[in-house]
This record gives C-alpha cells, structure tokens and sequence, in this order.
C-alpha cells in the first residue's frame, strides 16, 4: 500500500534534481563556453515478491531514477567582439589550459594576458599552445590568430608578422565523457585521450563563443517541472487521504 | 532545494552585468573611457554519479554520470582596450593616442598614475595639466608669451616664439605602455595605476616600438558601441527574468510540499 507513497517520492526526488539542472543552465545564460547539461531518467523495477498466477497477475512497481545528466555540447552562438583577444571554436574542439591541477580543456575563449606577457585564461590559468604556453613581448602589437589558432605579432618597428605560437585545439573521441569542474573548464579521465583536433576545426578570433543554453527550452523544461512536481504532490496527497481514510472506517468496531 | 540558490547566484550575475553595462552606458561620452564587460563561470558541480565509474566486473563504465552544477560566479571585468574613434576638437591642447599606451600623469602625492585622456590645459605657471591639474609627465612648461602650440606624431612639443619665425622645441611628451594594459586598476578620474598584474610601465617615445602616435587636436571618444550595450542590457534582462521564474518555481515545488503534511 505504501507503494505509491515511494513512487511518488522517488519521482520527486528525480524532479528535485532536475530542477537543479535547469536552475544551473539557467544561471549561465550568459556564461562563455558554458555547455547546457540535462536530466536522463530510466525506469527502475522493483524486484519485489509479486504473483503471476492470478487472472490478472501483480504488475512489478517501477520507480523512477536519475540516471545521468547529459552534457549538450552543441555549438553556441558566436558574438562578435572585435576584441584580438576574444577567440571562439567553430567545431568539435577544446582550448587547453595548464592549471594547478593539471590540463583541463575549456571552450571559453576569452584570454587575457598577464604581467608576464603569457597568454591566460580571466582566472589566470595559462593557455597551452602546440609548444608549451603562449608569451608576448613586451612591444608586440596588432595580435592576430589565424584560422587554424597560430598566433602571430607585429613586434617593435617590424612590419613582417613573427609567430607566437600556435593554440592547442583538442578534441575527444567520447566528448560526453568530459566532466564539469566549474570555471567553464572541463576535465577529461584517465581513459579518454585527448587527440589534437581535426583540420576542419576552425578558430575565429574576435568572437566569443556564448552559452548554449537555449532560454525557451529551459522555460519549458522549468514548467513541466514544477507541473510534474506539483501532481505527484497531489497523488500523495489523495494516497494519504486514501490511506486514512481506509484506518479510520477499518477502525470501526461493530459494537 | 539548491535550485533556489542557484538561481539566485544567476540573479546576482545578471545584476552585475547590468550595473557593468549601466557604466558603459554612464561613460558613453567620457573621453578616452575604455568599456568593461562582465563575465562569468559556472560554479563546482556535485558529481552525484561519477562518469567513467566502472558499474559491472565485466568493465562497463558509465558513459554519462550525474553532475549537478550550483550556479554560476562572476570572474572579471576586463576593460576592452581597443580604440576609441577620435574626435576632432581642434584645440591644440587635445591629444590623442592612436594605437598602444597611455599618457603618464603626476598624482599630487607624488605617484604616476595613466589615461588615456589627452584633454590637458595649461595651469597658471604655465605647465601642462591634465582638467583636475594634475601634472603631465614628463614636465612641459610652456613660455609665458609662446603661441601656436604644436605637437608632432612623435610627441615633441614646440611653440613659436614672439619675434621668431622658426618653432622652439619646449619638451617631448612620453606614451607609457604596459604589458597587460588590462590589469591596471581604474581609481575614477579616467585615471589608472599600475598593478601587479599590469606589469611595470614601460616609458617611451611614441611612434617608437609599438607605442601609439600622438594625433593633436582630437580627443579619443569612448570605445562604447551603445548598440551592443543594448543588447547585452535586454539579453541580461531577459536572463535575470528567467532566473526569477526559477526562484518561482522553486517556491510552489516548495509549497506543494509543505501542503503534503496537513
């Protein structure tokens, strides 16, 4: 009998959690490079006692479950800066950044450069190139990255373009395997190897890459949510209604 | 329920963004303004199911897992240092900078702080001053009785004396660059100060290794596009609407709980 007191809070729990998800996408609207992420539900079947040998036999309850959260990582829309420093990736690939805890991959490209004339990240993580990190001079100018993310300056009085490097673009044979690590920046395990990315990946300098979340779709999701959410509160409430309902008359004793 | 708190840390990130772009919008007319632009992250994630765990003996590994993320920060608001376009006053006293650099200003307490914008004058002694006195670096005192007041690309200052017909050179104005022009710390005033992060100041002549050249008689307009201002303001907007629904939506899921135990 308590069934579907458990049913219905194991699909709250489950809409609880999506919730979660679409209150984060919808955090970072306006975040560069975010990737939106969504809920996959599966069914769970109880595997309780029940009999078969009735005309009409024992359903076996399902549950609902939480199974994965799926990180979209279709391409975002491209906003033009003009800044030389704002870089976006047009196609299946990550910028590399070298932070404290190793090589995490990013698709925010939006560098800075720091006292040392390296090229960073807004936290300050350097930004890896094919030979190791990327390093102005203190008078180059008019900075630019071609197609392919080589890096190139006009230094001093020079009027010929010198190489700074070429930004590392990697990419993954199992991208949704990449795990979120906060601050726009992806972790890759042990067992996905990072390759280095296609020719037809192709960086724009100028332009940011934004977050893919679409507004309308996490609207819907948000109402379906609560909607969902609300129902199953009130199939609770009619199964507690039922229950006490059931003590009260079975209560009874016939004087 | 963290949905409520994640979408109150996106509410806080608009909000931030709006007071940015309402800044933009503020210097639109402020001479030699670079623009600002907020930008965000996204906060840890709870990995409720960790991707890769192995699920079975057999080596299956979860393709996807369960990561729940908790908002979004803001991480900076670098100055956009590209060019503003000049504007043409015809004061001799207006400079601009056209390409890299800034012009290096005495603070009365004797530090050096940078602009970007060339409206100077001249103070009662004759020298060079910026609209709050503050001198110009280095000094440039100009003769009581020196008119047509020119400066040339390469920032030498010369004035024609009374009696003569070729010009004196009275002084040779410096463009100071920085490595990471982005790090200097704005103290108002259109002034900035060097930090850390901007790397040390880098004195030289203009037109000279990379340094911009001196344009007279302009003045550099703000750098802000209040087309793309608009849009960012209605794209913030609209995004700190959609996080509030969130916070609504939170809130009846909330009621519809707490209406469970009557």
């Amino acid at each position: 009998m308590e069934n579907a007191s458990l049913i219905g809070l194991s699909a709250q729990i489950a809409l609880g959690r999506e919730l979660d998800v679409v209150a984060n996408n919808v955090a970072n609207l306006n975040t560069n490079g975010f990737k939106a992420y969504s809920s996959l539900f599966e069914e769970y079947l109880s595997p309780v006692a029940r009999a078969n040998n009735f005309i009409g036999p024992d359903r076996r309850v399902s549950y609902v479950q939480d199974r994965a959260t799926m990180l979209d990582l279709s391409q975002g829309p491209l906003q033009r800066t003009g800044n030389p420093l704002d870089v976006a990736i047009d196609g299946d690939a990550f910028f590399a950044v070298q932070t404290p805890q190793g090589e995490r991959y990013t698709r925010n490209g939006v560098f800075q450069i720091d006292a040392t004339g390296q090229l960073v990240t807004s936290d300050g993580y350097v930004v890896l190139g094919d030979a190791g990190p990327i390093v102005f001079q203190a008078d180059d100018h008019d900075i630019s990255i071609n197609a392919q993310g080589t890096v190139s300056v006009l230094s001093g009085q020079n009027t010929l373009d010198a190489a700074r490097g070429k930004l590392r673009l990697m990419s993954f044979a199992q991208p949704q395997r990449l795990q979120s690590d906060g601050s726009n920046t992806f972790t890759a395990p042990a067992d996905v190897q990072a390759t280095p990315a296609s020719e037809k990946v192709r960086v724009v300098q100028g332009a940011i890459e934004k977050s893919n979340v679409r507004g309308v779709v996490e609207m819907t999701r948000l109402i379906e949510v609560s909607r969902a959410y609300t129902t199953m509160a009130s199939l609770l409430q009619s199964e507690s209604d039922l229950r006490k309902s059931a003590i009260q008359s079975l209560s009874e004793v016939p004087t | 329920m963290r949905a409520l708190y994640t979408a109150a840390s996106g509410m806080a990130a608009q909000e931030t963004a709006v007071q940015v772009i309402s800044n933009n919008i503020a210097n639109l007319r402020t001479t030699g303004y670079k623009k600002q632009r907020a930008e965000f992250e996204d906060l840890l994630y709870e990995h409720v199911r960790r991707v890769g765990t192995q699920t079975t003996d057999q080596g299956n590994v979860l393709p996807v897992g369960v990561d729940i993320g908790t908002g979004v920060k803001t991480v900076a608001t670098p100055r956009m240092m590209g060019p503003g376009s000049p504007s043409q006053t015809g004061n001799p006293l207006d400079l601009m900078i056209r390409g890299d650099g800034f012009f290096k200003i005495q603070m009365p307490d004797g530090t050096f702080a940078y602009t970007r914008d060339g409206s100077f004058n001249l103070d009662g002694q004759g020298r060079l001053v910026t609209n709050s006195g503050n001198l110009v670096q280095p000094g440039i005192t100009f003769p009581a009785n020196a008119s047509q007041i020119s400066v040339n690309q390469n920032g030498q200052v010369s004035v024609v004396l009374p009696g003569q017909t070729n010009p004196t050179i009275v002084g040779q104005l410096d463009v100071t660059r920085f490595i990471n022009p982005v790090g200097l710390q704005p103290v108002g005033d259109n002034l900035y100060v060097e930090t850390p992060a901007s790397g040390a100041a880098q004195d030289g002549v203009p037109n000279t290794n990379g340094a911009g050249n001196i344009l007279q008689g302009n003045l550099e307009a703000a750098n802000v596009d209040a087309v793309t201002e608009i849009s960012d303001l209605i794209s913030a907007q609209r995004a700190y609407e959609m996080n509030s629904k969130v916070v609504s939506a939170s809130d009846q899921m909330l009621q519809a709980v707490s209406n469970l135990s009557r």
